[in-house]
C-alpha cells in the first residue's frame, strides 16, 4: 500500500520535474532568440532621435487634416474644406479603379493558370508522377517568393505601369490557387469518374462533366477570397511602380503630404471594404449560406 | 426521333436541360469576357509591351547564371538574420499587444452586443492596412532602419491576432472553468487553470503561423527602407546585378522553407 503511494509519488515528481525542465528549456531558447532578435533589429539601440512616442504623436497629428467646420463643404480652393483635403479626388478615383481592374484581370489570369496547374498536379487526375512533382515544386517556389520582390524585378523588365503589377499578381495567384484547386480536385467523388470511364468517355470530357460540376462552387469561393487579397496587393504594388493607387501613396509620403496620405489611405480601406462585402455576399450565395444568415 | 426524346426528357425534368438558362448563361459569359477585354485595354496590356518585357527578362536570366554572392556572403547572411529578427520581434510584440485586445473582443468577456460589434468592426478596419503601409509611415517617422519595420509588422498583426485570440477564447469550453470554480479558487486561478490550458496551444500555434508570414513580409519591408534582406535585394535589382539577386532569393527561399518546416513541427506538437 505504502509502496504504491511511494511509487506514484516518485513518478509524479519525475514527470513534474521533466515538464518543468522542458518548460524552462523552452523559455530559455525563446528568450535567447527574443534577445538576439531585439538586438539584431536594433530595437533598443537604434537612434530614432529621442522621444519616439512624441514623434509618432507628432506624425499622427500631421496626418489629421486641418479641417474647419465652417468651410467644410466649400470648394477645393478654400483651405479647411473636405474638397481641399481630397484635392485630387478624380485622379485618385481613376487610379483606384485602375487598381481594381488590375486585381480583377490578375485574378482571372491567375485562376486560369491555377486551373491548368491544378489538373496537372492532382493525384487522381494526372497519371504521370513526374509532371505532378515538377508542377507541385514550381507552385511551392512561387508561393515562397514575396510579391513585392517579384514586382521589383518585373518593373525592371516591363517598365513602370500596370502591366508589371498584373503579371506579378497573376503569378502569385497562380501559385496559391493552383495548390488550393488541386486539393479540391483530390477530394472529388470518384464514382462519377469511374462511371464515365466505364462508359468510354475521354479524359477531357471526364474532367468537364465529372469534375467541374463538383468543384466549381468551391473554386469560385477561393477565387473571390483571392480577389480580395489581390486588391490589397495591387494597392501595395503601386509603391514600387507597378501601377495603381499605390503610386500616389508613395508620392504623398515623399512630398511629406501626410494629410493627403491619410486621405488616400482612407480611400483604399473603403475600396477594400466594399469589395470584401460584395465578394462575401457572392460567396455566401454560392455555398448556399443564404438561409443560414 | 431525337426531338421526341428531347421533349420527353424536358417534360420529365425541366430543370436539367433548361434551354433558357443556357441562353442567360451564354450572355453572362459573353458580358464577362467583354468586360475583361475592356479592362485589359484600359490597363494598356498590349502584346508588344509584353514581348518587349519578356525579351528583357530573358536577358536578365542570361546575366543571372551562374549565381554569385557578390563576394560578401557575410553581409547577406547578416541581412537575412536581421529580417528574421524583425519578424520575430514584431510577432512577439504583436502577440503581447493582441492578448488584452483579444480578451476584450471575446463575446464571453464583453457580452454587451453593441460594444462587441463596434470593437470587432474597428479591428476589421485596421486589418485593412497592410504592413507595408505602416512601414511607409513609420520609416518616415523614425528614419531608415529595422526599428520601423518591427513596429510596422506588429501593428499589421495586432488586429488579426486579436480577432483570432478572441475567437479562441470564445471557443473555450465552459466546463473545465466551472470545475475549477467549484473547487473554490479565486477568479485569477480560474483563468490560469480553467481557461489558459485550453487557449494557449491554439494561440501559440497562431503566433507561429504569423511568424512564418511575417518572415515573408519582413523581406518586403526593406524595399521601403526598413532594413533587412529586402533592402539588399532592391539595391541589386536597381543595378541589374541579377546573378546576386538569384543567389539572395534562392538563399531566402531556403530559409523560408526551413522556418516553415520548424514551425510546422512545433505546431503539430502543440496540437
Amino acid at each position: 500500500m505504502s509502496s504504491a503511494v511511494e511509487s506514484f509519488e516518485t513518478l509524479r515528481r519525475r514527470t513534474l520535474r521533466r515538464q518543468r525542465l522542458r518548460a524552462l528549456a523552452g523559455l530559455l531558447i525563446f528568450s535567447a532568440i527574443l534577445l538576439v532578435s531585439f538586438q539584431r533589429s536594433q530595437f533598443f539601440s537604434s537612434d530614432i532621435g529621442g522621444d519616439p512616442l512624441g514623434r509618432v504623436a507628432d506624425f499622427l497629428a500631421r496626418m489629421i487634416p486641418d479641417l474647419k467646420a465652417d468651410a467644410l463643404t466649400a470648394d477645393s480652393r478654400t483651405k479647411g474644406s473636405l474638397a481641399w483635403w481630397f484635392y485630387d479626388l478624380p485622379v485618385w478615383l481613376k487610379l483606384g479603379w485602375q487598381t481594381v481592374e488590375m486585381a480583377i484581370v490578375a485574378t482571372v489570369l491567375g485562376a486560369i493558370g491555377g486551373l491548368v496547374a491544378a489538373f496537372l498536379c492532382a493525384r487522381n487526375l494526372m497519371p504521370f508522377p513526374a509532371v505532378r512533382f515538377v508542377v507541385r515544386r514550381t507552385l511551392e517556389a512561387i508561393r515562397t517568393l514575396p510579391d513585392l520582390i517579384l514586382a521589383l524585378i518585373l518593373v525592371a523588365a516591363f517598365g513602370v505601369g500596370p502591366l508589371a503589377g498584373v503579371i506579378t499578381l497573376a503569378i502569385s495567384t497562380l501559385g496559391s490557387l493552383g495548390k488550393l484547386f488541386s486539393e479540391i480536385n483530390e477530394e472529388v467523388d470518384p464514382h462519377q469518374l469511374e462511371a464515365m470511364a466505364a462508359a468510354g468517355v475521354g479524359p477531357l470530357s471526364r474532367i468537364r462533366y465529372g469534375v467541374i460540376p463538383q468543384v466549381l462552387p468551391n473554386y469560385a469561393s477561393y477565387v473571390l477570397i483571392r480577389l480580395e487579397g489581390n486588391l490589397a496587393g495591387a494597392a501595395a504594388l503601386g509603391i514600387v511602380g507597378a501601377g495603381g493607387i499605390g503610386l500616389e501613396l508613395q508620392r504623398a509620403i515623399t512630398y511629406t503630404e501626410f494629410d493627403t496620405y491619410l486621405a488616400i489611405l482612407l480611400l483604399i480601406v473603403c475600396m477594400i471594404f466594399v469589395i470584401d462585402l460584395s465578394s462575401e455576399a457572392i460567396r455566401h450565395r454560392l455555398i448556399g449560406l443564404d438561409g443560414a444568415k | 426521333m431525337r426531338d421526341e426524346a428531347y421533349q420527353r426528357a424536358l417534360a420529365a425534368a425541366p430543370g436539367a436541360l433548361r434551354p433558357r438558362g443556357r441562353l442567360v448563361q451564354g450572355g453572362l459569359i459573353a458580358a464577362g469576357l467583354a468586360a475583361f477585354v475592356a479592362m485589359c485595354v484600359d490597363l494598356q496590356l498590349a502584346p508588344d509591351a509584353l514581348f518587349a518585357g519578356l525579351d528583357k527578362l530573358a536577358k536578365f536570366a542570361e546575366g543571372a547564371f551562374p549565381p554569385s554572392d557578390g563576394g560578401d556572403l557575410l553581409r547577406i547572411v547578416k541581412a537575412l538574420a536581421e529580417t528574421f529578427a524583425m519578424a520575430f520581434a514584431g510577432t512577439v510584440l504583436a502577440a503581447l499587444a493582441a492578448l488584452p485586445l483579444g480578451v476584450l473582443g471575446a463575446k464571453t468577456v464583453v457580452g454587451q452586443p453593441v460594444l462587441h460589434f463596434a470593437f470587432r468592426r474597428a479591428l476589421d478596419w485596421f486589418r485593412g492596412v497592410p504592413a507595408l503601409v505602416w512601414a511607409l509611415i513609420l520609416v518616415s517617422a523614425f528614419g531608415l532602419g529595422p526599428f520601423g519595420g518591427v513596429i510596422a509588422l506588429a501593428l499589421a498583426d495586432i488586429p488579426s491576432l486579436a480577432k483570432l485570440f478572441s475567437e479562441a477564447i470564445e471557443n473555450g469550453d465552459d466546463r473545465p472553468i466551472d470545475g475549477v470554480r467549484s473547487a473554490g479558487v479565486s477568479p485569477l486561478m480560474e483563468l490560469r487553470y480553467g481557461l489558459a490550458p485550453q487557449v494557449t496551444p491554439v494561440m501559440a500555434s497562431q503566433c507561429l503561423f504569423f511568424l512564418e508570414s511575417n518572415f515573408r513580409n519582413a523581406a518586403v519591408l526593406g524595399i521601403v527602407g526598413a532594413g533587412g534582406i529586402g533592402f539588399e535585394l532592391e539595391e541589386r535589382i536597381r543595378i541589374f546585378a541579377f546573378d546576386e539577386v538569384v543567389f539572395i532569393v534562392g538563399l531566402y527561399m531556403l530559409c523560408v522553407a526551413a522556418l516553415d518546416t520548424v514551425s510546422q513541427r512545433l505546431r503539430a506538437s502543440l496540437a
